[in-house]
């Protein structure tokens, strides 16, 4: 297992295992770098490709061709395998993920659990000598992620593969790894060496590092509850009867009805394709409902003027790359701003660790993911919006991130913020929610205030 | 317009359907090649009405289907067919007969069938193009154009995962624009969302790029888990195909 902090050279080390760096993403390799007893510098184009799996974070961008069987075959073709042995091998994986049944289904069709374990299917068809896993689990709802590792769980069993896993949350990896490595800020190992040992020797540097640590921490990080003042507080955005549906599809919401106060920290949760997403751009009027209403302080948003919308409510988007607009940090940040609050871009990009100094004349699109998502959020609190809405904050952040996201949640919500939150994060929502909002195929299931929070 | 659709079985499995994408290719390159010897609205309107109802009978495409299809390409003919025929160059000739005045426009027999040809021919070319897409899988295509027209995997396969990411394309544009609104930016069309489209479909064709490279796409000699082979049926659509070109070329006075 490869644990370390946000751009520490965790997905880069992956890469160079495959032997995709230095041949499809250039690059200075030193040292020596040793796969499956071929060196991927030195060995032919595709000889390393053909030892080692390689398995991306995001599932939707790593399946090839449309149909299931089609793409868990795609490497056997490539290996030049028989035909009748593919026959073979093609039902036996399809099986082993747990996706018998579906051959004919288009990928793009399946859940993202369901892709991922596609994905882990199409590369374990050929036997390769390594596996590779980026982050496998960090786009996946927890029922996604738990069917995903115990797959991984199975295969580790079978003590067939050598398996690298690149993971950020380690509660469930850590139990399987043999061999931990830990790499620092830089790119510098920390530690390397049995679980165990790793922990006792190194655990303080690596908590130092920003690095998640399998121990269930009791949570020092738990946000005060509402203010009792505001108890009574004014509803910041209300939806009624809502309902909705993207083209050609079937309804992703039905019938929401709900409203959020001043100061609640709403957590919005359920599966994959439950709506979540979708109610959050409701609520800030980048969606318009087909039926019902959303009122934000009492106006329709998605009628707003632009600039009177992003002063009242902030959004943050899943993939953060998607929304960026400009070529440069700086640019990114001060996109939009008065000058008012473009005195403010300094203060609020060093305590989100992206110092302009530094970050400000690069490209929003060659960041880390972590550092992405920070440079997005910063773009929504620099406005400081009355309503604000992440979905999926935590995605791919290490611990010095997520810390750093409670902190300046913390010291922004001050004087009523409403803060709704998408996410699949089990700690976030114990660390953050005052109320906790279940969706489930479109429908509110489950609505609770916290005991003690409110 | 041309985006990824799922075909029904019943489409894939039609005769049509099971019809090697190759030949179907080739079929309407030759008819299209065909139809550009002749400007008489014969021709053109043997192959469009042949095409129509092999399409229905032998692909089993649903009628709404197929005018969804042929929808856009047989307005454009209208259009072109009706501009030709009020500005054709014949209706200013003195000698010619004339078929209508309306207004200042005198209209004469030869700019009517000028007209009508040309508009026929994309009318023809039209249900071509439709009754192909609505009958081809795209994977199928890919695989045809390896196994049996020598394209490279490469460009084939690279291609048919252009082809798949073009749904992309609309979320992306949407969501660029969602992120103007809400900085505070008027939404509407902006020279940065071209920018910021093309940086987000070149990110996700290196991503791809990067996977197939990752499962040993290139590395040497592929083997084939779908076959395409030649049989008697695309003997038959070749045939029949030839049949009502040559029959609709025949027309010609």
């Amino acid at each position: 297992m490869v644990v370390g902090p946000s751009g520490s050279g965790k997905s880069s080390l992956g890469l160079a295992l495959a032997g995709l760096i230095p041949r499809d993403i250039p690059g200075e390799v030193r040292g020596e770098l040793c796969v499956a007893g071929l060196d991927p510098r030195a060995a032919e184009s595709g000889a390393v490709a053909a030892q080692v799996g390689l398995v991306f974070q995001d599932p939707g961008s790593q399946l090839v061709l449309e149909r299931v069987e089609d793409d868990v075959a795609f490497g056997l073709e490539n290996r030049a395998w028989q035909r009748a042995d593919m026959l073979a091998r093609v039902t036996e994986v399809i099986d082993e993920a747990g996706l018998t049944g579906l051959e004919r289904r288009r990928s793009n069709r399946l859940s993202g659990g369901q892709q991922q374990r596609l994905a882990l299917a199409g590369v374990l068809a050929p036997r390769p000598a390594v596996l590779v896993l980026d982050e496998p689990t960090s786009n996946l709802d927890p029922a996604g992620a738990a069917a995903f590792f115990a797959r991984l769980t199975r295969l580790r069993a079978d003590r067939s593969t050598t398996i690298v896993l690149v993971e950020h949350r380690v509660d469930a990896a850590w139990p399987l790894a043999d061999l931990v490595l830990a790499l620092g800020p830089d790119g510098v190992p920390i530690d390397v060496g049995a679980p165990d040992e790793v922990l006792g020797r190194s655990g303080e540097r690596m908590a130092g590092a920003g690095i998640w640590l399998p121990r269930p921490e009791a949570s020092r990080l738990r946000l005060p509850g509402r203010l009792a003042s505001l108890a009574a507080a004014r509803p910041t955005v209300r939806a009624a009867n809502v309902g909705f549906a993207y083209e050609h599809g079937a309804p992703a919401l039905v019938d929401i009805d709900l409203t959020f106060s001043e100061g609640e920290r709403v957590a919005l949760v359920g599966a994959n394709g439950s709506g979540k997403s979708t109610l959050g751009r409701l609520l800030v009027g980048l969606l318009r409902p087909m039926s019902g209403e959303v009122r934000l302080e009492g106006v329709d948003p998605s009628h707003l003027p632009a600039t009177d919308l992003a002063r009242r409510a902030g959004y943050v988007f899943q993939d953060p790359e998607a929304g960026f607009l400009t070529d440069t940090v700086a640019d990114e940040i001060a996109l939009g701003l008065g000058p008012a609050e473009r005195a403010e871009v300094p203060g609020l990009m060093a305590r989100l660790r992206l110092p302009l100094e530094a970050f400000g004349p690069r490209s929003p699109y060659r960041l880390s993911g972590g550092e992405a998502r920070r440079l997005s959020l910063a773009c929504a609190l620099i406005r400081r919006p009355r309503l604000l809405v992440l979905d999926e904050p935590t995605f791919g952040q290490d611990r010095l991130g997520y810390e750093g996201l409670l902190e300046i949640l913390r010291a922004r919500l001050q004087g009523g913020v409403c803060l709704v939150i998408a996410t699949h994060d089990e700690r976030l929502v114990s660390d953050i929610a005052t109320r906790v909002v279940r969706l489930d195929g479109g429908r509110i299931v489950d609505d609770q205030t916290i005991e003690g929070a409110a | 317009m041309i985006v990824a659709r799922d075909l029904a079985p019943a489409q894939l499995d039609s005769p049509l359907g099971r019809t090697s994408p190759v030949l179907k290719l080739a079929v309407g390159v030759v008819w299209f090649v065909g139809l550009a010897t002749t400007t008489q609205t014969g021709p053109p309107l043997v192959v469009a009405v042949a095409v129509i109802v092999v399409g229905l009978l032998f692909g089993r495409i649903p009628p709404g289907d197929l005018t969804r299809g042929v929808a856009p390409v047989w307005l454009a003919a209208l259009g072109l067919a009706l501009f030709n025929t009020l500005f054709a160059a014949a209706n200013a000739d003195l000698s010619a007969s004339t078929v209508a005045q309306l207004g200042p426009f005198r209209i004469t027999a030869a700019a009517v069938d000028a007209g009508a040809g040309l508009g026929l021919r994309l009318i023809a070319i039209g249900a071509i193009g439709a009754v192909f897409i609505l009958t081809t899988d795209s994977t199928r295509l890919a695989d045809a154009l390896v196994q049996q027209a020598r394209v490279s995997p490469r460009f084939a396969y690279g291609a048919l995962a252009a082809y798949q990411a073009v749904p992309r394309f609309g979320e992306d544009l949407t969501t660029l624009r969602q992120a103007r609104r809400l900085r505070g930016l008027r939404v509407g069309w902006h020279p940065r969302l071209l920018v910021g489209l093309l940086v987000l479909a070149i990110r996700h064709g290196d991503r791809v790029a990067l996977a197939m490279d990752a499962r040993a796409f290139g590395s040497g000699p592929r083997s084939r888990y779908r076959e395409v082979r030649w049989g008697p049926l695309d003997l038959a659509v070749a045939v029949g195909a030839a049949i009502a070109l040559v029959g609709a070329l025949a027309l010609r006075s």
